[in-house]
């Protein structure tokens, strides 16, 4: 491992780069978009399960 | 042998004890990576010199992507089980893994396009690998279509199978001829044959990331496995012991 | 010989089934220089496009019933119980497709290729591209139909076009080496040969398909 790329929170909400844009929102909605659509699915499989489950029983 | 192997081995009830079993420590533990990996690959590494610090894109989109290809190999190893041994819980499997695919394929496109913006400058180009993506999840929406209209799941089962297949052997093809057409695409970080052209401080996280991914899908694989099984076999009196 | 007979006639007889198609490829190709404004230059730089989905799309719909009156009037379960191959028969019934649909709009097609553009030769370098690419695209749909046999074509459509945009993007090289005037000839081999594998295979599979539906 090797050490913090950014020294503080806000600094790495933002994402600077050494050319000078800020590429925080990009990674940090891709992160989101990941984060929910597996959520997503594994809270659909979840109800569908619990349906079916009832259904049999 | 092998025959019977399969037989034995791959009965929805076997599998189904299995896998309820094995669950709760995959998801554990590939959730533990996952994380892990994400969190040093977002803060932990250093910035890459030519894309700056949207290169950290790449811990997310490049496991999606992975996956999106090897779930459709894993179908066509499945429907070719289920062609020849006729083995019924690999047809389920080929059921059950598009829609993942679908999925992860949707993930790896949005992630893309998103990547696209701070490094090229467009959310979307007619790029070889791109293109081939999109038709990628195209193909997973149509296997999916197809199995949901047929109401007679074994005749489904079946015309699923011929088409992975087909399918299976079109995606290279696919694959060759738009890279022949147009390549804009950086080329694979990691492939096989060759020596990664990626600094290790930022290969071990995308490894790890890439098996952590791989097992979270696994477990949704596991879910929806289950839910096939659950739907085709709702009359069998062992089923009541896994609800 | 007596089944390409039959068939033959039976394609025939059923005029909507191959001069319907023709006739929509005829109201493409003549709709499109309407979408561009009169005598414009850049007509025949669109004309290639239009073409080969034109053709894709006309393959598409000739395609869409070629086994489903078979299924529905029984004839198809028929043929499946013969000792005769049941592949060799579907094979002639899709060159039979060819014949009346495929051949005749690949002639339209290198015609308006010659009307459009106004070289002789273009339209007669087409003709062979466009010969191949139309059996291609038949046997694919046919492939794709079978799936949704009697599901609609566009299901059939859905899961087979994805297969066929390699050919797209063949097609469209072949385009860029004729208009430059280099030896397109390479392209032709390569057509032949996916088209020679095409045809071996893709009877095989529909039979049984189409045996998985009689079940």
């Amino acid at each position: 491992m090797s050490k913090f790329a950014f020294n503080s929170i806000s600094e790495a909400f933002t994402m600077q780069s050494l050319n000078g844009q800020n590429h925080g929102l990009y990674v940090w909605s891709v992160l989101a978009i990941v984060f929910f659509t597996l959520l997503i699915t594994f809270l659909v499989y979840k109800y569908k399960l619990k349906k079916i489950s009832k259904k049999i029983k | 042998m092998i025959k019977k192997f399969i037989h034995q081995f791959a009965s929805p009830k076997t599998y189904l004890f299995q896998v309820t079993r094995a669950y709760p420590y995959i998801f554990v533990i590939s959730i533990l990576i996952y994380i892990i990996s994400i969190f040093w690959g977002l803060f932990l590494t250093p910035e890459d010199f030519v894309q700056g610090n949207s290169y950290r894109i790449i811990y997310l989109h490049v496991p999606a992507s992975f996956i999106s290809q090897a779930l459709y190999g894993g179908m066509a190893i499945a429907s070719a089980i289920f062609l020849i041994w006729k083995v019924k819980l690999s047809a389920y499997l080929v059921k059950s893994i598009a829609p993942i695919g679908a999925m992860t394929t949707f993930i790896a496109l949005i992630s893309g396009s998103i990547w696209g913006i701070p490094t090229w400058g467009t959310w979307w180009a007619w790029d070889a690998r791109i293109v081939s993506t999109l038709i990628l999840f195209i193909m997973y929406l149509g296997l999916i279509s197809l199995h949901d209209s047929f109401a007679n799941y074994e005749k489904a089962d079946k015309f699923l199978a011929v088409l992975v297949l087909v399918g299976s052997v079109n995606i290279p093809i696919i694959k060759m001829s738009v890279e022949w057409w147009s390549t804009l695409h950086q080329s694979a970080s990691i492939t096989i044959s060759d020596k990664p052209t990626i600094d290790p401080s930022m290969l071990y996280p995308l490894f790890g990331s890439m098996i952590g991914f791989t097992g979270i899908v696994v477990c949704l694989v596991i879910l929806s496995s289950k839910l096939h099984i659950f739907v085709r076999e709702k009359n069998k009196s062992w089923i009541k012991d896994y609800v | 010989m007596k089944i390409f007979y039959f068939e033959f006639l039976k394609l025939r007889k059923k005029s909507r089934g191959w001069i319907g198609p023709i006739l929509v490829f005829v109201l493409i190709m003549t709709a499109f220089p309407l979408t561009v404004e009169f005598l414009n230059e850049d007509l025949d730089q669109a004309f290639f496009s239009v073409l080969w989905i034109a053709l894709m799309l006309v393959m598409m719909l000739a395609t869409e019933d070629i086994f489903l009156e078979d299924y529905n009037d029984g004839s198809l379960e028929q043929l499946a119980l013969k000792n005769q191959s049941l592949a060799l028969i579907l094979g002639t019934k899709i060159f039979i497709y060819w014949m009346l649909i495929g051949v005749p709009i690949s002639f339209i097609g290198s015609f308006y290729g010659f009307g459009i553009t106004r070289s002789f030769d273009l339209g007669l370098n087409i003709l062979p591209i466009l010969l191949v690419t139309s059996y291609i695209f038949l046997n694919v749909f046919s492939f794709g139909n079978a799936l949704s046999l009697t599901k609609g074509s566009v299901l059939g459509t859905l899961i087979t076009m994805p297969l066929v945009l390699p050919l797209l993007v063949v097609l469209g090289k072949v385009v860029i080496s004729i208009n430059i005037g280099l030896n397109y000839f390479g392209f032709l081999a390569l057509l032949l040969g996916i088209l020679s594998i095409i045809i071996v295979v893709i009877p095989l599979i529909i039979s049984f398909i189409i045996r998985a539906h009689l079940e």
